[in-house]
């Protein structure tokens, strides 16, 4: 399955970065594609191709704050969550994804 | 870009004897002051503390990750401390806290692009969980640097 997400957390240093690479490692693992953009101090980076966001099957919002440019997630699965839950269990957070899509189908 | 680049081996202490959170925090502070990337200890630790308030830093695997944005900040960097036993520590798995890594950032980041890039490369990097067996293994500043080095 195709995973996107946003992540970003109060200050912007490190729990965007660390939810970031917990995710995608434990999307891969799982054997998915996944991709996470980053909004933090240093402003957005990996930002996500309107192609990639219409060909996911789930979007994942790692979130502490307000994130930019949320409509374009509009008509789409979302899973929201704090950072925090995506750093301390990015594993259950993509067996939920998966849930959340099989249930939908 | 390399990573280590972010790194310090004068701002890494390894075999540290802290027994709790503020002793842990003062002594990096103290390796932060005195390799001048920050101007004031107490106004830092205020503007560090402010941050623990909001959540948790310990982010499991007996690892913390301590930082705000301070304008008491002069140079982008990290202060990396691993003690030698636990300290208890706010943290997501509710273990306590044996590798700590303090953050220091500036509220005015003009011209520091680059750092800051390289910082949230450092940050991935902690999200790794290879890298943090290898981290808490470190006996020697080599040995952190050499976490990092992958």
């Amino acid at each position: 399955m195709k995973i996107v997400g946003v992540a970003a957390c109060t200050v912007g240093i490190a729990h965007t970065y660390i939810a970031q690479e917990k995710l995608e490692n434990a999307g891969k693992k799982a054997g998915h594609e996944i991709s996470i953009e980053t909004q933090g101090t240093i402003g957005t980076e990996n930002k996500l191709t309107p192609q990639q966001i219409q060909e996911a099957d789930i979007i994942i919002l790692a979130a502490d704050v307000k994130i930019s440019g949320r409509d374009r997630f509009e008509g789409k699965r979302i899973i929201q969550v704090a950072t925090e839950i995506a750093v301390k269990s990015p594993n259950k957070l993509i067996e939920k994804a998966e849930e959340v899509v099989k249930q939908k189908q | 870009m390399e990573i280590s680049g972010i790194l310090n081996e004068h701002t890494i202490k390894t075999n540290m004897n802290a027994k709790s959170k503020d002793e842990a925090l003062i002594e990096l502070a103290n390796l932060l002051l005195e390799n001048e990337y920050i101007t004031d200890i107490e106004r830092f630790m205020k503007d560090i503390y402010a941050r623990e308030e909001i959540g948790q830093t310990g982010i499991g695997n007996y690892i913390a990750i301590p930082h705000g944005k301070s304008d008491f900040v002069k140079k982008l960097g990290v202060a990396i401390g691993i003690n030698k036993s636990e300290i208890p520590w706010e943290t997501m798995d509710g273990n306590g806290v044996k590798g700590i890594i303090l953050f220091a950032v500036g509220n005015d980041n003009e011209g520091a692009q680059n750092h800051l890039k390289l910082l949230s490369l450092f940050a991935r990097k902690l999200g790794n969980d290879e890298v943090i067996e290898k981290l808490l293994q470190s006996e020697k500043t080599e040995d952190v640097k050499e976490a990092f080095a992958n």
